[in-house]
């Protein structure tokens, strides 16, 4: 599926660079960058949430969050509090499907000593009892407290779980309730020892570090296991068939919806590239130019935003730009209507999908594709600003397999024509085969209303433009005939 | 959700964001921000502010208004502000709203505005070639916005949809009922997105927005904020063309002040989802100030009690385990604020417990001098965490404009650290004393309850998109 016909500076250069440190069994992204008085490092090793066992949802995060967030061998986790808080420091973790990520930040004055706790952390955990219990504790509070708690990401994680169901991937990162419970401290050594092997890492390392560090860093690291560098087998995600919804029943004052469905593309593919232009010109994430947001909420006030993706996106939705060292194998498409008054939710769900049918249908026109190209190649270079973000894009790429993605964008979307960009809306778009979920109260009325399926003509507050009245027409009769409507309770989701 | 709470959130200080200056010009030694600032201001008043950075063909092009919702002194348009900002990409004669758009999307940029207490900011982060074309949109916008009263109508909507978003979270509706509680003549009143009764009328103020436009929207509330790949003097000539023309004309609000509360004040919300206990203190605090010590200190204090390393976050978080996060510190603002604290609490039956805790740890601030190395740790820390949150030209933007939000200029950040070194344990004892107790406090507790009825609440910050 990869495609490596394109050869970049970027790909070059990180050719380079990791030729440029000793060969070890540990894969190295270096960007050195003399005049930063900062250094990122990024430890991402192949252990996130489809190594969890069967059961021990959970147990991926949980174990990052005894390396990063607890006490080591010689000093409880209050010491290394104390001992990183007067350099603003921090080990940062993140967990996703495939990959977890140990990242700290830091001020080259301190990197020594930083980096001397890192080391320990990793390399010495404390995995005392109390730590994960309190770890534990905090998963299961993320799970019924944090995501329960926001409709909006209660949604995202929702769509997730019904897109990839009975796949690995098919969990949130942060476990279930049961799966939590179930988990021991023996199961986190045990994961521990398995997972977090030089093989199954990737050290990244930018900005203003000395000479040596890396190497020296890298045979500190050999410490840890050999272990394996193949990462688990995924098979694709399930295919959906028909329009599968799920209705989260909960207290709330308007709808959230989602809708997707896998992709079988990834940015290492040449496909995904027409596709990303098709998708911006959609609905880029938190722009005011893409159709789902000029017509949803510029025409119609229907909501807040209105966006699509080709990629997970994981940052919080109030950031706009995309956050890297979250590498998936498996990809998804999806639509992302925010909270709608409890009356709109079907319009808004056939708007979603008048938008996403009509781009199939009547794809770019020469000028959109030249617009839409023109932004994406200067949009993207805003994406690796920092130095941690331009450390984890070049860390993705090496996970892909593929030259540095923001450099790939530009030559990729250079050569396309109408003709590329129409035949991807043509062959991933669709609004046949699809998951929904919607957040809701009274769930069975909004359950009822979607199965009779019966126009829902769109009131206004002011005088719509004469297209958006002639849209409408087709908009409230859109037939959806939804396959299967599931109602779950709130207190049902995350728990096994 | 508001910026200052999700800091708060996050157990950080309002200012404690930031990172670096590569190999740009240096400010002063010493100096906890590092860029050189060029400053003039026009004939009409529109100050401009501009700090070359090395961020090779990038630029950060701030608007900053220092009208946020503090300015919504007429009963009834609570919220306004925020309204207003979102009126501001409906397009104007020479750029309507979609060619507006479509040069943004052309250069490739990342834009977008947001709204709090107590300014308005609107930022592009885009390449430097794209220098004049925004200069020459933004300042068209400013001078001649025009829209219609149906655009006005769908526009307020959009705003609708964004208090309903985020109803869902319980801190919401406890931060709207924090400040309603806490003030009771002062604007902080309201939360930025405004009372939902206020938002729900907004359709019919189509008249009123005209007027806001013509008393905050001119050049001597506003400040040009320009940091990147640039020269000063080139922004500074080019300002003069753009900006020029810009009519003086601003009428300041009359924001009556606070008076000292007399007594302990306390509110429950009923919540119909299931959901962990969450306690939110809120103490009268004092405005940011250069001059006075007090707010400085407060920073500290935050730090002392809910930073991670704090005594009280380690026995309440990692110890016993009561409550899953807790954080809490000053308001960064241009009037007298609050001091907020807010905590998860694991059941029902804990939530006296923790507040005792909390009540402890600051009775022991109060009595006994601080320990002088903790103090100076934690302002090695302040220090630190500041430089390492520099690291985009964007970043440092969004640093400035607070600062001159809450003063009118970039130097507050120098100065504010400069403060913090001059802090010593008595001042601690002396501020806690003052700011803590219990005549000065407003507490929000929030719990379960099934048949409680669905979320009505609102949020702090409000943003654009």
């Amino acid at each position: 599926m990869i495609d490596r016909k394109v050869l970049t500076l970027g790909s070059l250069l990180l050719t380079l660079l990791a030729m440029a440190v000793p060969a070890t069994a540990i894969e190295v992204v270096a960007l050195p960058s003399a005049n930063s008085p900062l250094v990122a490092v990024r430890l991402q090793f192949n252990a996130g949430s489809i190594y969890d066992p069967p059961g021990k949802e959970g147990l991926a995060s949980l174990t990052s969050m005894m390396i990063g967030q607890a006490g080591t061998q010689k000093r409880s986790y209050t010491d290394l509090i104390e001992a990183l808080y007067p350099m603003a420091a921090e080990i940062d973790t993140n967990t996703d499907r495939e990959v977890a990520l140990i990242a700290g930040l830091i001020h080259r004055d301190k990197l020594a000593e930083y980096t001397a706790l890192l080391k320990e952390a990793l390399l010495t955990p404390g995995f005392s009892q109390a730590d994960f219990e309190r770890n534990k504790e905090q998963l299961v509070a993320t799970l019924t407290n944090t995501l329960r708690s926001n409709d909006e990401m209660l949604g995202l994680e929702t769509l997730q779980d019904e897109i990839f169901q009975g796949h690995p991937y098919g969990h949130s990162p942060a476990g279930t309730v049961a799966g939590l419970k179930s988990i021991t401290l023996e199961d986190v050594k045990t994961f521990y020892r398995d997972h977090y092997t030089q093989g199954s890492l990737m050290l990244g390392v930018a900005g203003g570090y000395p000479a040596d560090y890396v190497a020296s860093l890298q045979k500190d690291l050999a410490a840890l296991p050999q272990g394996s560098k193949a990462r688990m087998e995924v098979p694709p995600a399930p295919k959906v068939q028909g329009r599968n919804f799920t209705l989260v029943d909960k207290q709330t004052g308007s709808v959230g919806i989602h809708f997707g469905y896998p992709l079988p593309i990834t940015r290492a593919d040449a496909d995904y590239y027409p596709l990303m232009v098709v998708n911006s010109f959609l609905g880029e994430h938190r722009t005011f130019h893409g159709r789902l947001m000029n017509q949803l909420r510029g025409k119609r006030g229907l909501n807040y935003g209105d966006y699509s993706y080709v990629e997970y996106w994981n940052v919080p939705p109030f950031t706009s730009l995309p956050s890297p060292n979250v590498p998936r194998r498996e990809q998804y498409f999806s639509v992302w209507i925010r909270p709608v008054v409890p009356v709109d939710a079907q319009f808004a769900l056939r708007a979603g999908l008048y938008e996403v049918q009509r781009l199939r249908d009547k794809g770019l026109t020469q000028a959109e594709l030249d617009l839409t190209r023109d932004f994406l190649i200067n949009y993207s270079k805003l994406w690796a600003q920092s130095l941690g973000d331009r450390l984890g894009f070049y860390m993705d790429s090496k996970f892909y397999g593929m030259p540095y993605y923001i450099d790939e964008i530009e030559s990729r979307l250079k050569k396309l024509t109408v003709a590329d960009v129409n035949a991807a809306a043509k062959k991933y778009l669709s609004t046949e085969n699809y998951s929904a979920v919607f957040v809701t109260a009274n769930a069975q009325q909004l359950k009822d209303t979607l199965q009779k399926d019966e126009p829902s003509p769109k009131t206004y507050n002011a005088q719509p433009e004469a297209d958006v009245l002639e849209a409408d027409k087709t908009i409230q009769a859109i037939k959806v005939q939804p396959t299967r409507i599931d109602i779950v309770p709130v207190a049902e989701i995350f728990e096994k | 959700m508001s910026a200052r709470i999700s800091l708060l959130l996050c157990g950080l200080l309002a200012m404690s964001v930031t990172a670096v200056a590569g190999a740009a010009e240096k400010g002063a030694s010493g100096d906890v921000f590092p860029f050189k600032v060029y400053k003039q201001t026009l004939d009409n008043g529109l100050k401009m502010v501009v700090i070359p950075y090395d961020s090779p063909g990038t630029v950060a092009y701030y608007t900053v208004v220092r009208t946020g919702s503090r300015d919504e002194v007429e009963k009834g348009h609570s919220g306004f502000a925020h309204f207003f900002e979102h009126m501001m990409f409906r397009g104007t004669e020479k750029y309507s709203q979609d060619a507006y758009n479509d040069l943004l999307k052309r250069m490739g940029a990342d834009s977008n505005a947001n709204t709090s207490d107590d300014r308005t900011a609107y930022y592009i982060v885009g390449p430097v070639s794209s220098l004049a074309t925004m200069m020459d949109m933004e300042s068209d916008r400013f001078q001649n916005l025009k829209y219609k009263e149906d655009a006005f109508r769908t526009e307020s909507l959009a705003v609708l949809g964004e208090y309903n978003k985020g109803v869902s979270n319980p801190v919401q509706p406890m931060f709207e009922k924090m400040r309603d509680l806490a003030f009771t003549k002062h604007t902080y009143k309201h939360t930025t997105i405004g009372f939902v009764e206020d938002v729900k009328a907004m359709p019919g103020y189509y008249d009123y927005s005209i007027q806001f436009l013509n008393r905050f929207y001119r050049p001597e509330n506003a400040t040009l904020l320009v940091v990147g790949d640039v020269k000063p003097e080139q922004i500074f000539e080019m300002a003069k063309k753009y900006y020029g023309g810009w009519k003086k004309g601003y009428q300041a609000p009359k924001v009556e002040p606070e008076p000292p509360q007399t007594e302990l004040k306390k509110a429950h919300i009923d919540w119909p989802n299931p959901v962990r206990p969450q306690l939110m203190i809120g103490y009268h605090a004092p405005a940011f100030s250069t001059t006075s010590v007090d707010s400085a200190t407060l920073d500290l204090i935050g730090q002392l009690l809910f930073s991670e390393s704090a005594p009280l976050y380690q026995e309440l978080v990692v110890d016993k385990q009561w409550v899953d996060f807790i954080g809490g510190g000053p308001d960064f603002s241009r009037d007298p604020s609050l001091f907020t604290i807010l905590t998860r609490v694991k059941s029902e039956d804990l939530v006296p417990k923790v507040q005792e805790t909390i009540d402890r740890y600051v009775k022991q601030l109060a009595d006994q001098p601080v320990d002088q190395q903790r103090l100076d740790r934690i302002k090695a820390h302040l220090r630190y965490s500041f430089a390492l949150g520099l690291d985009t030209p964007g970043n440092v933007a969004a640093q400035v404009a607070e600062s001159i939000a809450a003063t009118g200029d970039v130097d507050a950040i120098n100065q504010r650290f400069a403060q913090y070194q001059t802090v010593t344990p008595a001042d601690v004892q002396r501020v806690t004393r003052a700011t803590f107790v219990p005549q000065n406090e407003t507490i929000v507790t929030l719990s379960h309850k099934a048949e409680a009825p669905a979320a009505k609440g609102s949020q702090g910050g409000a943003n654009h998109d």
